[in-house]
């Protein structure tokens, strides 16, 4: 009997010691998870500051051919663009654009540079140099991985209708709900900008940022933006001020002023892959009886369409843009498609036929890798 | 100087506004991001980037599209909602 009483104590025993050890075991298990997440959680707490940057921006290169001239690897464009900011009341963002031109040099220009301080959740100040508010090609549009096709829309480069850049200041953000309807706006003092030749003689309207006035009155301007279902945006811009004409004959070096005005209107559409874009733009520039040079008006209008069909990660485009200036006129159509690697990695195939005033017209073939990152 | 005092006319006025915080709603999110990134270019999906940059990213945005600062919050908070461990693959 007390065998069998004994037995039956050292089996409870050792049943007793196995489960207490499994119950170890688990105990352990879950304190080293603890331990692990704990690490984890140290490391990134260490990783944390209120301050930081970040390095985003495109790259592309492209390839040209067509009627009247060679074939070429026309172009590379690496811009990087910097991010840097503190907490939620201040980011500070500049681009830098790298290309490598014809002769084999490169071609270097500070795109933007301008620091915002967030004053509300509506309201942004921003000081430095900002891409032009007027219209959205320019603004927002331009980057090579975003621009459905491999060129810009005639007219919507640099010294073409539509202003690049503004030294100045701004008050911009989102505007709480109107009616439900979504809303966004830009006022923004600027420099003015210069009325003269370009190097290659060409009138030109330059505005492309400056750090001086030339002694004009500076710009005032304004965008507006109403978003009337979700994924359409259609905007109304402006400016108004003074340019400087620099091209004085007269034997002084004091600049002629000028009148000047901007104004634009945009419209985006996108659905289900749907993608619709369309903008119109004027700047015009003053007579002045001291100068030999007339003024004039630059207009240009772009209307495209494209369609990424699912599944397949092709995107066919077609764009219409027109440009007129008082000594040309442009039109152009270009056809485009596009593959998609990614969203972000896109190499684009397009046919443009271009129609000029003074010249015969001119077709070419374009093919261009682009990404963003 | 006539066209500053424009803007800090406006700039007095409209700093007043007091920010509402709300807690970051990503359903508005989600919303906010289907409609307005694609605008302008092809959706950057949130394993495109990683938490920090998202965050720059984001700040970046909120100047360039015309959000407000609960709107860019609420895009965030989705975006970093979606992040899974699949995304450094």
């Amino acid at each position: 009997m007390n065998k069998i009483i004994l037995s039956i104590g050292l089996s409870s025993l050792v049943a007793s010691m196995l489960l207490a050890n499994q119950a170890d075991d688990a105990k352990i298990q879950q304190l080293l998870k603890d331990v692990k997440a704990l690490n984890a959680m140290k490391a990134d707490l260490e990783g944390n500051a209120r301050s930081g940057f970040q390095l985003a921006g495109y790259a592309s290169f492209d390839w040209t051919g067509g009627s009247g001239g060679s074939d070429d690897f026309s172009g590379v464009k690496f811009a990087p663009i910097f991010h840097y900011q503190y907490g939620t009341i201040f980011q500070f963002e500049g681009e830098l654009e790298f290309e490598i031109d014809e002769k084999g040099e490169t071609v270097t220009a500070l795109e933007y540079a301008a620091g915002t301080i967030f004053l509300n959740d509506y309201m942004g100040l921003q000081i430095g140099q900002f891409m032009s508010p007027i219209g959205q090609f320019v603004q927002n549009l331009h980057p090579s991985w975003i621009n459905k096709l491999p060129s810009t829309p005639v007219g919507f480069g640099h010294d073409g209708a539509a202003p690049t850049s503004n030294i100045g200041m701004a008050l911009r953000g989102g505007l709480p709900k109107i009616a439900n309807l979504r809303s966004n706006y830009v006022v923004f003092v600027a420099n003015a900008p210069r009325f003269g030749f370009a190097a290659d003689g060409d009138t030109i309207i330059d505005a492309t940022g400056k750090s001086s006035s030339g002694g004009a009155s500076q710009l005032l301007g304004a965008r507006y933006a109403l978003n009337p279902i979700g994924g359409m945006e259609i905007g109304i811009s402006g400016a108004t001020g003074e340019a400087f004409d620099d091209t004085n004959t007269s034997g002084t070096s004091q600049n002629i002023f000028r009148t000047y005005s901007a104004m634009g209107a945009d419209f985006m559409y996108n659905d289900q892959g749907l993608d619709v874009k369309a903008e119109y733009i004027q700047q015009k520039v003053g007579d002045n009886v001291s100068s030999t040079l007339e003024g004039g008006t630059w207009t240009a209008f772009y209307a495209q369409v494209a369609y990424q069909i699912n599944g397949l990660n092709i995107e066919p485009v077609l764009r219409y843009s027109d440009y007129e200036n008082p000594e040309n006129r442009k039109k152009q159509i270009a056809v485009g498609l596009n593959y998609l690697f990614a969203n972000n990695l896109i190499a684009k195939l397009a046919y443009e036929n271009d129609t000029n005033s003074n010249i015969d017209d001119v077709s070419r073939v374009r093919a261009q890798l682009a990404f963003g990152f | 100087m006539k066209k500053l005092l424009i803007i800090a006319t406006l700039l007095s006025s409209m700093s007043l506004m007091a920010n509402d915080v709300q807690p970051a709603d990503t359903i508005n999110g989600v919303q906010i991001w289907a409609d307005t990134c694609t605008r302008c270019h092809n959706l950057r999906e949130p394993a495109a980037l990683s938490k920090r940059a998202w965050k720059y990213s984001m700040t970046h945005m909120r100047v360039r599209a015309g959000l407000t600062g609960q709107e860019t919050r609420d895009v965030l908070a989705f975006i970093l909602e979606s992040k899974t461990d699949e995304d450094a693959k």
